[in-house]
């Protein structure tokens, strides 16, 4: 079975939510949003939709087949390329 | 101050609202509910070789066996959770996995009472311990119920992965 990275700790780190109020904003145990951030639990595709309405994204941004890259990496390429980071 | 608040800081004092209204967070209790099935068979086993009230072994047998049944009740409830509240129904990961563990545990409990049933086939064979009076027969009852209840959340606390320190609170 394929694994499925997110990004919801970078997310959440972002807008400064902490794990009980995701929790409790898309009803489940906050221990449950401590499985997901660590991969150790696939969300139903409800869930899901439900993580990325909260931080107002597509549900791509939030979750992924493929690893995503870190963000030290996407600023160190975004610095090569002469991009200011957004 | 009135009797009743009184008793209403009482309880926050010792934070038995915790209990009551289930505000703790449930955690992977590993082995701690194989501890308490362990102390169930023994405690039992000391009350058959003891089972008259006189003699000194009964009560130790006693303690052990009804302590690790009040035990049980106590891991069910600290354990993974399986009983929504009021506060917080179960959510998906919780609802899969209660499904499961209890599914597993069944089957296990399915299995251990079939070979039991063919243990007691073999009452009459000499050598053979069986139980014989209805205080045995009783007791064995609550032994099994109070298994029933631990093997879900045994199953259910290997099922998760260890929850990480932070998540603990």
């Amino acid at each position: 079975m394929s694994s499925l990275y997110n990004r919801i700790a970078v997310f959440r780190a972002e807008r400064g939510v902490s794990r009980r109020e995701l929790a409790e904003a898309v009803g489940v145990n906050s221990q449950t949003i401590g499985y997901l951030e660590r991969g150790d639990y696939k969300p139903s595709l409800e869930l899901a939709m439900k993580i990325a309405a909260h931080f107002d994204v597509p549900i791509e941004l939030l979750f992924s087949f493929r690893p995503f890259e870190s963000v030290a990496d996407t600023l160190r390429r975004a610095a090569a390329a002469g991009e200011r980071p957004q | 101050m009135t009797l009743l608040e009184k008793m209403d800081r009482l309880v926050y004092a010792t934070r038995l609202d915790h209990v009551v209204f289930m505000k703790f967070q449930p955690r992977n209790l590993r082995w701690s509910p194989l501890l308490v099935i362990v102390g169930l068979v023994a405690g039992y086993a000391v009350m058959v070789k003891a089972p008259v009230v006189t003699l000194p072994g009964f009560w130790i047998g006693w303690l052990l066996y009804y302590g690790a049944f009040l035990a049980a009740f106590l891991v069910r409830a600290f354990g993974p959770r399986f009983t929504p509240t009021a506060r917080q129904p179960l959510d998906e990961r919780e609802l899969m996995i209660k499904a499961r563990a209890h599914a597993i545990s069944g089957m296990v409990v399915a299995s251990c009472a079939m070979f039991g049933c063919f243990y007691m086939a073999s009452a009459g064979a000499p050598f053979l311990w069986h139980p014989h009076t209805p205080y045995e027969w009783i007791n064995l009852g609550f032994g099994v119920q109070a298994v029933a209840m631990l093997l879900p959340t045994l199953v259910a606390s290997w099922l998760q992965p260890r929850l990480g320190r932070d998540q603990e609170d």
